[in-house]
């Protein structure tokens, strides 16, 4: 070969080049168009099902709360007194949790404090444990008859700190919140290179005031978000406040409502129940707002290319060590052991020796025909709502994330928006359309407000990991010969796929323990296995309840550490 | 501006990995050294232990005649007195242009008036005059990265660490900020510790270029020493990209193993250490010192591989009898597929014995 020859060889390619910016676009619009319609089909289908699960049951609420005028009734006591109960709890539960998430955050994924990668776990396991559950456990701990309240009353003729009342309730939503929260600040955390704190630390700043001057600035969009999160989840929260703070007559809104529903204690309670969903959902609506004006204040951070680089504590090492480990095995190991004694003793209040320890509760609980079929409902619905949510998911953060259409955003809006809503809302929404649909006392109701309430684990899950992955993994389909629907499901769907299984996982895991909903819509022989715990603690059978929880607890446990396990 | 003087150092991480061994190396007070080595050779955790980032489990760090660290002592980051520019610029996205540089003033508790006056006075040379309201995310990555510089430099620090400052940034924008920086540098007679993987940017702007592999230091010297006479093959291959042939030398010259090279002894640069007249070895050979001329058809020809235009010279690799050979040569384009014949005009010898000895030495 010599220069000449390679002079002419590389004529072709500027010929090639030419040649195919012209032919192509006469192929191209041909295709488009056949293509297109399919996606757009394909939309339209996810555009009709959102609406039907998410905005039927939120219009049929405005539409009720304002056929009549019911607001009277709200600055009235009872509501309004609820309506104070909740939003204090709420407020104060979310501080005292993203000030714990936070904090926990910090110490366990930038210090070098011992046993870190066991103290996650153990400081995540209260997101996997009912809330009711929680407060069962909570109660035999620091209830009255609580050996630390027992001991200290023997000792100083009163008890030490009574579970039971609004602090106890705020107590425990901050213990239910703040995984949630430490979730959230620490994948803002790992996206804060530690380049910038170091930089402090060059300029003069000591590590204390690096972490103040430049991490928590940094941090505070993702505490605020979480804040949202939290305290609007907490808003209407209803085992927790039924169970603790019902005995001192700490009401809020969701014990009220249930109450109404329960009782019929006003007259027309469904128009007044709705007229509080609505202020819940205005309050939800402004928590929102709030979320995205602060998500477009997120600074703009570049990824670091050196690995993360933790803080020496020194010679806070140990002290800070075993103080974390202690807070954390109080707030998560204890109430698993005190469920445990709870179910294996015959009574509340029966010292624990070994002569008293006694399986009959356990065996009871699980043999029992009401704890049979809420298994069997709880199972059936929450596999079925994990399939529903898993396929919609699916179908729904492929389409938003993988398509170009200005309808996209409102698309991905709608199916999140469940998510800012309280299950409250959501139960009182498909009750009141429950009879002109005929889902009126059937378990199928539940179903439908279960889809609702979780349609956004999956879509969130499946659209963060696709989020990241550049266009061009379908646009390679597309030049190898594939049309736009097939790309979509050959490449994105097949991406896609682990990320909403994970996410259907997950939905069957929480729905299985789901307390608020099912209670409001409970149904003759609908029963679930967290309304029968629910009854079972109502009714005064404290250890039973106890025994189930721990059998559904530790069930949940064993379930996410597989489903993690398969995930890896 | 101060000397840095580290003794001894050595850094084993605590899952057992060697991050750098037995360093020995005085930076003198307003020098610019440059490291440079491999990815994984340790270069980045020298920088962060002079730092203070990371803590040698041995030997000992001195700025000026101050013990930073060693078995008892450790000296903060914070209280080293230093400046430190980041490969992602590290310029904190919630502040304005100004109060990032001022930062380090603040917390040295700098009067207000001088700070402005001070920060002032940096912004103008390096050029960001006007800019101080601007928020950090607005900038490009050059005027970022020149903030960085900034406020690594407005405290006045003793030494300024460089890691990888320049790499993140395009080639242009690169080759003008390495001429700012070593004015800039000079100019306030700045001791500056430059992290590079760029080769030709380390011989570009350092006094002197420490190459470091597997922790160890493999050889200091002028630029000029690195490139005509590096003390073992290995260094000449990574900085120089030279070609190796392992063989045998005896006064006649050196002739490859299995090879058809040989060097005539009066081509050979055998170093001061190498006394003995033969014995097994090697050959490093530079690019620059091989000449192609066209084939000859003969069997022991070489082919062209690659072969890559070059401003002064074309950049050619020919496969050379199962061995590859980088060539610097300036003339005709030779081809992918051309046969040719190569020449060397000059080779340096390492003697196999005294590597060994070496070896045996350092372990």
């Amino acid at each position: 070969m010599s220069s000449s020859s390679k002079a002419s060889g590389a004529g072709p390619v500027v010929l090639d080049r030419a040649r195919s910016r012209f032919p192509q676009p006469s192929v191209r619009p041909r295709t488009d168009a056949r293509t297109g319609a399919g996606i757009d089909l394909l939309r339209l289908a996810l555009w009709l099902v959102c609406a039907a699960v998410v905005l039927l049951p939120l219009g049929a609420i405005v539409v009720l709360a304002f056929s009549a005028n019911h607001l009277p009734l709200l600055l009235e006591g009872d509501v309004l007194q609820a309506g104070l109960n909740s939003m204090v709890s709420a407020v104060l539960s979310a501080t005292l949790a993203v000030a714990a998430g936070t904090a926990l955050a910090l110490l366990l994924d930038r210090t070098d404090l011992r046993g870190r990668k066991a103290l996650r776990l153990f400081a995540l396991t209260p997101l996997l444990v009912p809330p009711f559950v929680g407060a069962i456990a909570w109660i035999s701990i620091a209830g009255p008859t609580g050996p630390a309240n027992v001991a200290w009353t023997t000792w100083f003729g009163g008890p030490l700190w009574n579970i039971y009342g609004g602090d106890g309730v705020v107590f425990l939503l901050a213990i239910h919140s703040y995984p949630v929260v430490y979730i959230i600040v620490s994948a803002a955390l790992r996206r804060i290179p530690t380049d910038l704190e170091q930089a402090a630390r060059i300029s003069g700043a000591s590590a204390v005031r690096a972490v103040r001057t430049i991490t928590l600035p940094l941090l505070r969009p993702a505490m605020l978000s979480a804040f949202t999160l939290v305290a609007v989840g907490n808003l209407a929260d209803f085992g927790i406040p039924s169970i603790i703070g019902l005995p001192e007559r700490y009401v809020t809104l969701s014990t009220l409502i249930y109450r109404y529903i329960q009782s019929g204690t006003v007259e027309s309670p469904l128009e007044v129940i709705s007229t509080i969903g609505v202020v819940l959902l205005l309050i939800a609506a402004a928590a929102m707002v709030i979320d995205v004006l602060v998500s477009r204040s997120r600074f703009e951070l570049d990824a670091s290319s050196s690995a993360v680089q933790l803080l020496p504590l020194g010679v806070a090492r140990l002290p800070l060590t075993m103080a974390t480990w202690l807070g954390v095995l109080v707030i998560t190991l204890l109430p698993l052991c005190a469920l445990l004694s709870q179910a294996l003793l015959p009574a509340p209040g029966v010292p624990l020796t070994w002569q008293n320890l006694t399986l009959d509760n356990i065996v009871r609980a699980t043999s029992a025909p009401s704890t049979l079929t809420g298994a069997m409902n709880s199972v059936m619905l929450s596999v079925l709502a994990g399939l529903i949510c898993g396929v919609l998911g699916l179908a729904i953060g492929t389409v938003v994330t993988r398509t170009r259409a200005r309808s996209n955003t409102a698309l991905k809006t709608l199916a999140m928006l469940p998510q800012a809503i309280p299950g409250l809302v959501i139960a009182v929404g498909w009750l009141i359309i429950a009879p002109r649909i005929g889902l009126f006392n059937t378990p199928w109701l539940i179903l439908c407000a279960y889809v609702m309430a979780f349609i956004a684990i999956v879509v969130q899950s499946v659209s963060a990991p696709l989020k990241a992955t550049p266009m061009t993994a379908e646009e390679a389909a597309r030049i190898s010969g594939a049309t736009r629907l097939r790309a979509l499901f050959d490449i994105s769907w097949r991406m896609a796929v682990p990320a909403a299984i994970a996410g259907s996982i997950l939905v069957v895991l929480t729905a299985v323990r789901e307390l608020t909903i099912s209670v409001l819509l409970l149904a003759p022989g609908a029963q679930t296995l967290g309304v029968n715990i629910f009854s079972l603690q109502q009714a005064g059978a404290y250890n039973a309840a106890s025994a189930l929880s721990l059998i559904i607890t530790l069930v949940g446990l064993a379930g996410l550490g597989l489903a993690a396990r398969r995930a890896r | 501006m101060s000397s840095v003087t580290l003794t001894d150092v050595g850094l084993v991480y605590p899952d057992g990995t060697v991050g750098l061994e037995n360093i020995n190396l005085a930076i003198a007070d307003g020098e610019f050294v440059a490291l440079v080595g491999p990815s994984g050779s340790g270069k980045t955790t020298l920088l962060r232990a002079i730092a203070g980032f990371l803590t040698p489990t041995a030997g000992s760090i001195r700025l000026d005649d101050t013990l930073v660290a060693d078995r008892s002592t450790l000296v903060a980051p914070e209280k080293r007195g230093l400046g430190m520019v980041f490969q992602q610029h590290a310029v904190w996205p919630h502040w304005s242009v100004e109060r990032n540089i001022a930062y380090p003033l603040v917390l040295a508790r700098v009067p207000r008036a001088e700070r402005t006056q001070r920060v002032a006075e940096v912004m103008q040379l390096v050029g960001l005059t006007g800019f101080e309201q601007r928020n950090p995310a607005t900038l490009s990555g050059g005027q970022r990265q020149r903030v960085a510089l900034a406020r690594a430099i407005v405290g006045r620090p003793r030494v300024l660490l460089l890691d990888e400052a320049l790499s993140a940034l395009d080639e242009p924008l690169r080759d003008s900020l390495r001429l700012e920086l070593q004015s800039l540098t000079r100019s306030i007679g700045l001791t500056v510790v430059h992290v590079t993987h760029d080769r030709e940017e380390a011989l570009a702007l350092a006094d002197r270029v420490v190459v470091l592999d597997g922790g160890r230091i493999q050889q200091v010297g002028s630029p000029v020493e690195l490139v005509t006479r590096p003390v073992t093959a290995e260094v000449a291959r990574f900085l120089s990209d030279a070609t190796i042939f392992p063989g045998d030398r005896d006064r006649n010259g050196f002739v490859a193993t299995d090879h058809p090279c040989a060097v005539p002894a009066h081509l050979l640069d055998v170093g001061s250490g190498a006394d003995a007249l033969s014995g097994a070895g090697m050959i490093a050979v530079l690019p620059e010192d091989i000449t192609l001329e066209p084939g000859t058809g003969a069997p022991t020809d070489a082919v062209v591989a690659s072969s890559l235009y070059g401003r002064a010279s074309n950049d050619i690799v020919v496969t050379w009898q199962g061995i590859s050979v980088r060539c610097r040569v300036p003339g005709r384009r030779y081809l992918v597929g051309e046969t040719v014949v190569v020449g060397i005009r000059r080779a340096m010898f390492y003697d196999a014995a005294r590597a060994l000895v070496e070896l045996v030495e350092t372990r």
